[in-house]
Protein backbone atom coordinates (compact mmCIF):
# COMPACT_ATOMS: atom_id res chain seq x y z
CA UNK A 1 0.00 0.00 0.00
CA UNK A 2 2.90 2.08 0.59
CA UNK A 3 4.12 1.79 -2.69
CA UNK A 4 1.40 3.84 -4.16
CA UNK A 5 1.26 6.85 -4.93
CA UNK A 6 -1.94 7.93 -2.92
CA UNK A 7 -0.72 7.22 0.42
CA UNK A 8 2.26 10.11 -0.48
CA UNK A 9 -0.40 12.22 -1.47
CA UNK A 10 -2.91 11.12 1.37
CA UNK A 11 -0.15 12.09 4.12
CA UNK A 12 0.78 15.26 2.52
CA UNK A 13 -2.74 16.49 1.68
CA UNK A 14 -3.76 15.47 5.38
CA UNK A 15 -0.50 17.60 6.69
CA UNK A 16 -1.78 20.37 4.52
CA UNK A 17 -4.50 20.68 6.03
CA UNK A 18 -3.88 20.97 9.24
CA UNK A 19 -1.15 23.55 8.32
CA UNK A 20 -4.29 25.35 7.25
CA UNK A 21 -6.30 24.83 10.17
CA UNK A 22 -3.28 26.42 12.45
CA UNK A 23 -3.01 29.87 10.20
CA UNK A 24 -6.86 30.07 10.37
CA UNK A 25 -7.40 29.10 13.53
CA UNK A 26 -4.92 30.04 16.20
CA UNK A 27 -3.95 33.46 17.02
CA UNK A 28 -0.22 33.02 18.63
CA UNK A 29 1.84 34.75 15.93
CA UNK A 30 4.51 31.83 16.06
CA UNK A 31 2.23 28.99 16.02
CA UNK A 32 0.81 30.73 12.87
CA UNK A 33 4.80 30.60 11.24
CA UNK A 34 5.11 27.14 12.04
CA UNK A 35 1.45 25.96 10.57
CA UNK A 36 3.13 27.95 7.45
CA UNK A 37 6.06 25.77 7.45
CA UNK A 38 4.17 22.40 8.07
CA UNK A 39 2.02 23.76 4.81
CA UNK A 40 5.70 24.18 2.93
CA UNK A 41 6.77 20.75 4.57
CA UNK A 42 3.28 18.97 3.07
CA UNK A 43 4.15 20.85 -0.69
CA UNK A 44 7.88 19.27 -0.33
CA UNK A 45 6.28 16.02 -0.03
CA UNK A 46 4.45 15.94 -2.83
CA UNK A 47 7.34 17.00 -4.86
CA UNK A 48 9.01 14.76 -3.98
CA UNK A 49 7.09 11.67 -4.58
CA UNK A 50 5.91 12.92 -7.76
CA UNK A 51 9.83 12.98 -8.89
CA UNK A 52 9.69 9.24 -7.36
CA UNK A 53 6.98 8.45 -9.79
CA UNK A 54 7.78 10.14 -12.82
CA UNK A 55 11.53 9.44 -11.90
CA UNK A 56 12.84 13.13 -13.01
CA UNK A 57 14.78 14.71 -10.65
CA UNK A 58 13.75 18.09 -11.79
CA UNK A 59 10.54 18.25 -9.16
CA UNK A 60 13.54 17.14 -6.68
CA UNK A 61 15.43 20.46 -7.41
CA UNK A 62 12.58 22.48 -6.65
CA UNK A 63 11.77 20.96 -3.50
CA UNK A 64 15.26 22.25 -2.59
CA UNK A 65 13.96 25.63 -4.16
CA UNK A 66 11.17 25.55 -1.63
CA UNK A 67 13.22 24.87 1.50
CA UNK A 68 15.35 28.05 0.31
CA UNK A 69 12.26 30.26 0.55
CA UNK A 70 11.51 28.67 3.60
CA UNK A 71 14.87 29.37 5.07
CA UNK A 72 14.63 33.29 3.52
CA UNK A 73 10.97 33.33 5.02
CA UNK A 74 12.27 32.49 8.05
CA UNK A 75 14.95 35.04 8.49
CA UNK A 76 12.49 37.87 7.92
CA UNK A 77 9.54 36.38 9.31
CA UNK A 78 11.60 36.09 12.68
CA UNK A 79 13.09 39.36 12.98
CA UNK A 80 9.37 40.98 12.10
CA UNK A 81 8.22 39.37 15.20
CA UNK A 82 11.31 40.53 17.60
CA UNK A 83 10.18 44.20 16.36
CA UNK A 84 6.96 43.78 16.51
CA UNK A 85 7.09 41.95 19.97
CA UNK A 86 9.34 44.94 21.64
CA UNK A 87 6.64 47.16 20.37
CA UNK A 88 3.29 45.66 21.67
CA UNK A 89 4.41 43.21 24.32
CA UNK A 90 2.12 40.51 23.01
CA UNK A 91 1.98 37.75 20.73
CA UNK A 92 -1.36 38.21 19.42
CA UNK A 93 -1.55 38.37 15.50
CA UNK A 94 -4.74 40.62 16.50
CA UNK A 95 -2.42 43.33 18.30
CA UNK A 96 -0.09 43.92 15.00
CA UNK A 97 -2.19 46.67 13.42
CA UNK A 98 0.49 49.15 12.54
CA UNK A 99 0.11 49.12 8.96
CA UNK A 100 -4.23 49.52 9.08
CA UNK A 101 -5.46 52.69 8.30
CA UNK A 102 -5.61 54.80 11.57
CA UNK A 103 -9.69 55.12 11.26
CA UNK A 104 -9.92 51.75 11.40
CA UNK A 105 -10.08 49.79 15.00
CA UNK B 1 8.55 -3.59 5.77
CA UNK B 2 8.65 -0.46 3.74
CA UNK B 3 4.74 -0.07 4.59
CA UNK B 4 5.35 -0.73 8.49
CA UNK B 5 8.59 2.23 7.84
CA UNK B 6 6.12 4.00 5.92
CA UNK B 7 3.44 4.07 8.56
CA UNK B 8 5.44 4.67 11.25
CA UNK B 9 7.23 7.94 9.96
CA UNK B 10 3.51 8.54 8.58
CA UNK B 11 2.14 8.54 12.47
CA UNK B 12 5.32 10.17 13.94
CA UNK B 13 4.58 13.21 11.14
CA UNK B 14 0.93 13.93 11.70
CA UNK B 15 1.08 13.40 15.33
CA UNK B 16 3.72 16.45 15.04
CA UNK B 17 1.56 18.60 12.99
CA UNK B 18 -1.04 18.11 15.17
CA UNK B 19 0.81 18.78 18.25
CA UNK B 20 2.57 22.00 16.41
CA UNK B 21 -0.95 23.35 15.94
CA UNK B 22 -2.40 22.41 19.41
CA UNK B 23 -0.23 23.50 21.88
CA UNK B 24 -0.55 26.62 23.33
CA UNK B 25 3.68 26.94 24.64
CA UNK B 26 5.33 27.96 21.78
CA UNK B 27 8.26 25.77 22.76
CA UNK B 28 6.49 22.49 22.97
CA UNK B 29 4.59 23.76 19.73
CA UNK B 30 8.42 23.80 18.37
CA UNK B 31 9.85 20.31 18.88
CA UNK B 32 6.65 19.01 17.47
CA UNK B 33 7.55 20.29 14.76
CA UNK B 34 11.34 19.20 15.12
CA UNK B 35 9.84 15.47 15.17
CA UNK B 36 7.43 16.27 12.14
CA UNK B 37 10.01 17.29 9.82
CA UNK B 38 12.66 14.81 11.06
CA UNK B 39 9.83 11.65 10.75
CA UNK B 40 9.11 13.01 6.62
CA UNK B 41 12.83 13.57 6.32
CA UNK B 42 12.37 9.62 6.48
CA UNK B 43 9.94 9.41 4.43
CA UNK B 44 12.21 11.33 1.93
CA UNK B 45 14.46 8.59 1.92
CA UNK B 46 12.06 6.08 1.54
CA UNK B 47 10.95 8.06 -1.90
CA UNK B 48 14.76 7.55 -3.47
CA UNK B 49 15.85 11.62 -2.37
CA UNK B 50 19.14 10.67 -0.37
CA UNK B 51 20.33 14.60 -1.10
CA UNK B 52 16.55 15.52 0.32
CA UNK B 53 16.61 13.44 3.43
CA UNK B 54 20.39 15.26 4.47
CA UNK B 55 19.34 18.81 3.45
CA UNK B 56 15.75 18.24 5.31
CA UNK B 57 17.75 17.58 8.33
CA UNK B 58 20.67 19.92 8.21
CA UNK B 59 19.04 23.42 7.06
CA UNK B 60 15.18 22.21 8.42
CA UNK B 61 15.70 20.80 11.46
CA UNK B 62 18.83 21.74 11.82
CA UNK B 63 18.81 25.80 10.99
CA UNK B 64 15.60 27.18 10.29
CA UNK B 65 14.13 25.45 13.33
CA UNK B 66 16.89 26.41 15.91
CA UNK B 67 16.77 29.92 14.76
CA UNK B 68 12.63 29.62 15.86
CA UNK B 69 13.52 27.85 19.30
CA UNK B 70 16.45 30.77 19.46
CA UNK B 71 14.19 33.36 19.33
CA UNK B 72 11.35 32.13 21.15
CA UNK B 73 13.92 31.59 24.09
CA UNK B 74 15.75 35.15 23.49
CA UNK B 75 12.09 36.71 23.78
CA UNK B 76 11.37 35.51 27.35
CA UNK B 77 7.23 35.39 26.69
CA UNK B 78 5.37 35.35 30.18
CA UNK B 79 2.28 33.27 30.13
CA UNK B 80 0.22 36.21 30.46
CA UNK B 81 1.72 37.82 26.67
CA UNK B 82 0.16 34.42 25.24
CA UNK B 83 -3.05 34.87 23.54
CA UNK B 84 -6.15 33.94 25.55
CA UNK B 85 -7.52 31.15 23.40
CA UNK B 86 -10.27 29.75 25.34
CA UNK B 87 -11.90 27.54 22.62
CA UNK B 88 -9.30 26.62 20.58
CA UNK B 89 -9.36 22.96 20.71
CA UNK B 90 -13.32 23.17 19.17
CA UNK B 91 -12.51 25.27 16.71
CA UNK B 92 -9.71 23.36 15.37
CA UNK B 93 -11.34 20.40 15.20
CA UNK B 94 -14.58 22.14 13.30
CA UNK B 95 -12.28 23.41 10.79
CA UNK B 96 -10.81 20.33 10.22
CA UNK B 97 -13.85 18.49 9.52
CA UNK B 98 -14.87 22.14 6.81
CA UNK B 99 -11.41 20.86 5.15
CA UNK B 100 -12.01 17.03 4.55
CA UNK B 101 -13.82 17.67 1.01
CA UNK B 102 -10.62 19.28 -0.19
CA UNK B 103 -8.54 16.68 0.95
CA UNK B 104 -10.91 14.41 -0.87
CA UNK B 105 -11.38 16.67 -4.36
CA UNK B 106 -7.37 16.31 -4.21
CA UNK B 107 -7.16 12.69 -3.78
CA UNK B 108 -10.11 12.34 -6.58
CA UNK B 109 -7.91 14.10 -9.10
CA UNK B 110 -4.46 12.20 -8.26
CA UNK B 111 -6.63 8.81 -8.63
CA UNK B 112 -6.58 9.19 -12.07
CA UNK B 113 -3.00 8.49 -12.12
CA UNK B 114 -1.49 4.86 -12.96
CA UNK B 115 -0.99 2.70 -9.82
CA UNK B 116 2.66 2.35 -10.16
CA UNK B 117 5.29 0.92 -8.18
CA UNK B 118 7.14 2.87 -5.74
CA UNK B 119 9.99 1.03 -4.56
CA UNK B 120 13.62 2.94 -3.43
CA UNK B 121 15.50 3.31 -6.82
CA UNK B 122 18.80 1.49 -7.31
CA UNK B 123 20.77 3.53 -9.15
CA UNK B 124 21.97 6.92 -8.83
CA UNK B 125 18.26 8.52 -8.81
CA UNK B 126 18.19 11.45 -6.05
CA UNK B 127 22.40 11.17 -5.28
CA UNK B 128 24.25 14.44 -5.07
CA UNK B 129 25.83 13.96 -8.46
CA UNK B 130 22.79 13.78 -10.95
CA UNK B 131 20.93 16.64 -8.43
CA UNK B 132 23.91 19.14 -8.93
CA UNK B 133 23.88 18.16 -12.90
CA UNK B 134 20.41 18.81 -13.10
CA UNK B 135 20.44 21.83 -10.49
CA UNK B 136 23.37 23.13 -12.39
CA UNK B 137 21.88 22.66 -16.30
CA UNK B 138 18.68 23.09 -16.45
CA UNK B 139 17.74 25.40 -13.19
CA UNK B 140 20.57 27.60 -13.20
CA UNK B 141 18.78 30.94 -13.57
CA UNK B 142 16.10 29.89 -10.53
CA UNK B 143 19.08 29.02 -8.28
CA UNK B 144 20.94 32.01 -9.24
CA UNK B 145 17.65 33.84 -8.00
CA UNK B 146 17.00 31.99 -4.90
CA UNK B 147 20.36 33.46 -3.78
CA UNK B 148 19.50 37.17 -4.42
CA UNK B 149 16.30 36.49 -2.52
CA UNK B 150 18.18 35.15 0.27
CA UNK B 151 20.77 37.62 0.08
CA UNK B 152 17.20 40.38 0.32
CA UNK B 153 16.29 38.30 2.89
CA UNK B 154 19.63 39.09 4.94
CA UNK B 155 19.83 42.69 4.39
CA UNK B 156 16.06 43.14 5.66
CA UNK B 157 16.78 40.68 8.37
CA UNK B 158 19.69 43.14 9.05
CA UNK B 159 17.28 46.56 8.79
CA UNK B 160 14.52 44.99 10.79
CA UNK B 161 16.54 43.96 13.73
CA UNK B 162 18.45 47.44 13.73
CA UNK B 163 18.09 49.35 17.64
CA UNK B 164 15.13 51.98 16.05
CA UNK B 165 12.29 53.92 17.25
CA UNK B 166 10.67 55.37 14.47
CA UNK B 167 8.26 52.11 13.86
CA UNK B 168 5.00 52.20 15.84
Amino acid sequence: MANSILAYVTLAMILFSTGLVGVIVRKNIFIIYMSIELLLNAIILLFVALARYYESMDAQVIALFVIAVAAAEAAVFLSLIVVLYRHKKSLNCESFTILAQKDIK
Amino acid sequence: MIDIIFFTLAIFTLAGGIGTISFSQPIYSAMSLIVSIIAMAGIFALLSAPFLFLVQIIIYAGAIITLLVFIIMFLNVKNEHLPKEENKNIHLTLSAFLLIPLVLVSLKAFNTLPLKSMEIMSGDFGSIKLFGMTLFQGWLVPFELISILLLCALIGAVVYARKEDKIG
